[in-house]
């Protein structure tokens, strides 16, 4: 509470001099004469006391300073494991391009001892030199061993486990979350090619039945996540090495796997030993049981994915990368890596969501309702859109204490005045993302620049924030949406327009419902890889155009008012929310209705879907935020986040692009941010 | 059904900008939300901005705490429409001091030590500095009932707030004018200083906003 203290002792030598209006020196000169009489009259007492509560508030300092070192140790000792795991996954990748020479040399010799009856003379014709398990040194080993159990111990008995497995699911999210999406998009557009398939569950495990059957060594792969399908692989190494002859002497050591499966973090030990099995098919039946107790998981919303098997991956790696034996992936693999790198991502973004949502910031700053929220695409930073008429910019690593609660307390980090009407919608720059945009009910969509991070509050005023005003709506503009430099807008005007928002001529194309001249947008999205645009209207219509066109190419009617609809960043499939408490999932080639459910007490206000496509957030008047699984369509998570003004309550929600955080918008004026 | 859903009073995505917050008006006694005041308040000014004894009339039974609380929130917020117009105006190079009569230069208090702000960034940087007091967990942590001492914080934020009435009326008048006229803000914002006692009425120093001919500046009074 920095600025309202400051605001009182100002305020409090105003009144010492009894003046109101402060001139110049006069408030300077009360300062000091305060100040003055402040520093007489010490007792031994006095003196004691002052000594004793300085000496523990070191103490604090210090135990406080011993607690960050633990942490930070922690941190090295994963990072450490870390990039050990890296070096294994180096060397396997460079032992596979040997094997891979060999036995295209070896194929060659063949093909040239069968054509010419000759041997071929080829420079270097032995295999690869089999380099012994990069193993430490037993002592080494030990010690390490020994050392991270220490440290573990501590960590938890200062319960800062939680916090060392967040910075770890964080760290995987975001190296997966990286390349998912180039690859998301091909497994859609497969699926959509294939058959429409609207559920996840059944387009991902269709596929790893597919490959199943094909050559069972993929599924192996692809149920590991991030770095444990290296430890995984080695149950199907068997496998491989029947493939290779001139490998099949090397020895698996198979107590090893069991070895670092059983070592798994405390909360799933349970779960895990029993389940360890080396055949493929066995590994088959697991996907089974797995997806069945992920679904029972999430009705109970505690309990969550806690029987998922994979989360533990990365505990394995580490730790204990450095004890398994190196994992030959099989030459077959690397032409499915993609694939298999996809259902990484997936199993990894689901470790992140094993927890449950707890609320961490509460944004208090806005006189009135928050209407519209957006996470930086990579910062811990989000911007607001209020009823005040500002905008404001969060940055959630500057925060104050909030007394009295776990919760923690943000202050803007900037103000943005422009507007000159409420705020009611809000889209971050991509892939720039230095800017955001604003639409208001004055008509007027605005360009920002975001100040930086760092920037304080009570700077002077820097008129280059404001960036371009796209004026072209006639009424209020509603939703943005932003996707490859450009912006897509829907209005009260009865348009949904398309921009080049720094341009010279920034609007591209004006998009109308031809049938229906009195038809209102209520909101819009980009879809197929911003090719196309969905605009839902109040009177319940959702029409998909094609943004090169400017044409309607599909047109759906539902008899339901809808507030919010949002394309899946892979499949083909729109989401809509809609007055009638209901969420309806639409199958962007065919119309059809794949899904509708009743989602909330009362209508269906915001929409967010998670960067993998795994999950929906939504949040309703009903005063309550949902956390949904898409496989099926089970609410894994309520969160009653915001009071009531009038008749609304949460205006909207949203998923941070990287980071493990989601956040609500309410009509009460506050933002709240949950990890 | 349909006419449920019609009369609840919320404002739809897609709804016109002359629609927003078009709805009948509800009794303050039937408002059971813990925002009924702010309701209560915006209600009333959107019924007739001009009607500011209406505005100003505490409903009975209330909390008159409270009730200067969230009119102080309504002012607030409604003076970013100020400083947005300031904005395209006054600037550093224009305004370097924040002065309204050339009597007093005031000092921003957001700053760790008051500081010698351009008037554009005093006037920012109080109404932030006022959005973060009036929204301060630790000082009005509920919105139905205000302790004794926070209430006390109100009249130093009257006070900063009524200077950037000040300084828009005497150095950009025609930006006061015509927000004001829209508005009717400094003059519900004197009335309601005056009518709760929150600042003295020395520091008035704009002439009655009804009188055409501005009175001569009551200047060089000493103040107690
Ligand atoms: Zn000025
Ligand atoms: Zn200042």
């Amino acid at each position: 509470m920095k600025i309202p203290t400051a605001m009182d002792d100002s305020s409090v030598s105003h009144h010492n001099g009894g003046q109101v209006g402060s001139q110049i020196g006069v408030s300077v000169n009360n300062k000091q004469n305060e100040e003055s009489s402040q520093s007489v009259q010490y007792s031994i007492p006095g003196v004691l006391h002052f000594i004793q509560h300085e000496w523990a508030r070191f103490e604090l300092e210090r135990s406080q300073w011993e607690v960050d070192r633990a942490e930070f140790e922690a941190r090295i000792a994963f990072l450490q494991g870390e990039r050990k795991g890296q070096e294994n996954l180096k060397n396997d990748l460079v032992r596979r391009i040997k094997m891979l020479e060999y036995a295209l040399k070896q194929e060659r010799a063949k093909f040239h001892k069968l054509k010419y009856g000759v041997e071929l003379q080829q420079g270097d014709m032995r295999p690869p030199p089999e380099e012994p398990p990069q193993e430490p040194e037993p002592a080494e080993r030990a010690q390490w061993k020994q050392g991270r159990q220490l440290i573990k111990q501590y960590l938890q008995e200062i319960g800062y486990t939680d916090t060392i497995l967040d910075v770890r699911s964080n760290k995987v999210r975001t190296l997966l979350g990286l390349n998912n999406e180039d690859q998301g998009e091909e497994t859609s557009y497969r699926n959509c090619e294939k058959q429409q398939h609207y559920s996840m569950n059944t387009a991902l495990s269709r596929k790893m039945y597919d490959y199943g059957a094909k050559d069972q060594r993929k599924t192996g792969v692809s149920q590991g996540s991030g770095y444990s399908d290296e430890g995984l692989s080695v149950q199907e190494t068997a496998a491989v090495f029947a493939n290779f002859e001139f490998l099949a002497n090397q020895e698996m050591d198979m107590d090893e796997i069991d070895d670092v499966e059983a070592k798994q973090m405390h909360h799933a030990a349970g779960k895990q030993g029993e389940e360890v099995d080396h055949e493929a098919d066995e590994v088959l039946n697991e996907l089974n049981l797995l997806t069945a107790s992920e679904a029972d998981g999430g009705g109970q919303g505690d309990e969550y994915a806690v029987g998922v098997k994979y989360p533990t991956g990365t505990a394995a790696v580490t730790g204990e990368a450095d004890e398994k034996p190196l994992a030959l992936g099989e030459l077959a693999q690397l032409t499915v890596s993609n694939e298999s790198e996809g259902y990484d991502v997936a199993s990894a973004s689901k470790e992140s969501f094993r927890k449950t949502w707890n609320a961490k910031y509460t944004l208090r700053s806005h006189f009135d309702g928050v209407r519209a929220l957006a996470f930086h695409p990579t910062e811990a930073a989000l911007v607001t859109a209020s009823e005040d008429h500002t905008l404001k910019l969060w940055n959630l690593q500057r925060t104050v204490p909030a007394k009295k609660s776990a919760g923690l307390d943000v202050e803007p980090l900037y103000t943005f005045r422009a507007h000159s009407a409420p705020v009611l919608c809000l889209a971050m720059g991509a892939p720039r993302s230095e800017e955001c945009f604003s639409g208001g009910l004055d008509g007027t969509i605005r360009v920002w620049n975001l100040p930086p991070a760092t920037a304080d509050p009570y700077d002077p005023y820097d008129p280059s924030v404001q960036g371009p005003v796209l004026r072209e709506h006639t009424d209020a503009v509603w939703s943005l949406a932003s996707a490859q430099g450009r912006l897509l807008s829907a209005s009260a005007d009865g348009t949904a327009r398309l921009w080049a928002p720094r341009t010279p001529r920034p609007l591209l194309c004006t998009l109308r419902d031809e049938l229906s001249a009195a038809a209102t947008p209520a909101a819009a999205d980009f879809a197929d890889a911003a090719t196309r645009a969905a605009v839902v209207y109040r009177d319940g219509n959702l029409l998909l155009y094609d943004l090169e066109t400017g044409q309607s190419v599909l047109r759906v009617s539902c008899d339901s008012p809808a507030n919010r609809v949002r394309s899946h960043p892979t499949l083909p499939l729109l989401v809509t929310a809609h007055e009638d408490r209901h969420i309806r999932f639409w199958d962007a080639v065919s119309g059809r209705c794949a899904h509708a459910m009743v989602a909330h007490l009362d209508a269906v206000t915001g929409l967010a879907l998670d960067p993998n496509g795994l999950f929906l957030l939504s949040g309703s008047h009903d005063c309550s935020v949902r956390l949904w699984n898409l496989d099926t369509k089970t609410c894994v998570q309520e969160i009653t986040a915001h009071r009531k003004k009038f008749d609304e309550s949460i205006l909207d929600v949203a998923f941070h692009p990287l980071r493990p955080y989601i956040a609500s918008a309410g009509a009460d004026g506050l933002a709240k941010v949950f990890v | 059904m349909a006419d449920v859903i019609l009369k609840l009073k919320r404002n739809r995505p897609g709804s016109k900008a002359k629609d927003f917050c078009r709805w009948p008006d509800e009794p303050f006694e039937e408002m059971d939300s813990t925002l009924a005041v702010q309701q209560f308040i915006q209600q009333t000014i959107r019924r007739d901005p001009a009607n500011l004894e209406a505005i100003l009339k505490m409903p009975e039974a209330q909390d008159e705490g409270v009730w200067k609380y969230e009119h102080l929130r309504q002012f607030c917020m409604e003076l970013n429409g100020l400083a947005v117009r300031l904005q395209s105006e006054c600037n550093p190079e224009t305004c370097p001091q924040m002065t309204a009569t050339e009597q007093w230069i005031f000092l921003c208090a957001a700053h760790k030590t008051p500081k010698e702000c351009p008037a554009i960034d005093y006037t920012r940087h109080t109404l932030d500095g006022a959005a973060c007091l009036l929204n301060s967990n630790k000082y009005f942590p509920s919105r139905v009932s205000i302790k004794e001492s926070s209430v006390a914080k109100l009249g130093s934020v009257c006070r900063r707030v009524y200077r950037i009435f000040s300084h828009a009326y005497f150095h950009h008048r025609a930006i006061f004018d015509a927000f004001e006229k829209e508005t009717h803000l400094c003059k519900r914002f004197t009335d309601f200083v005056t009518k709760y006692s929150i600042i003295s009425k020395d520091i008035l120093i704009l002439p009655k906003l009804d009188d055409e001919p501005p009175i001569t500046q009551p200047v060089g009074e000493s103040e107690a």
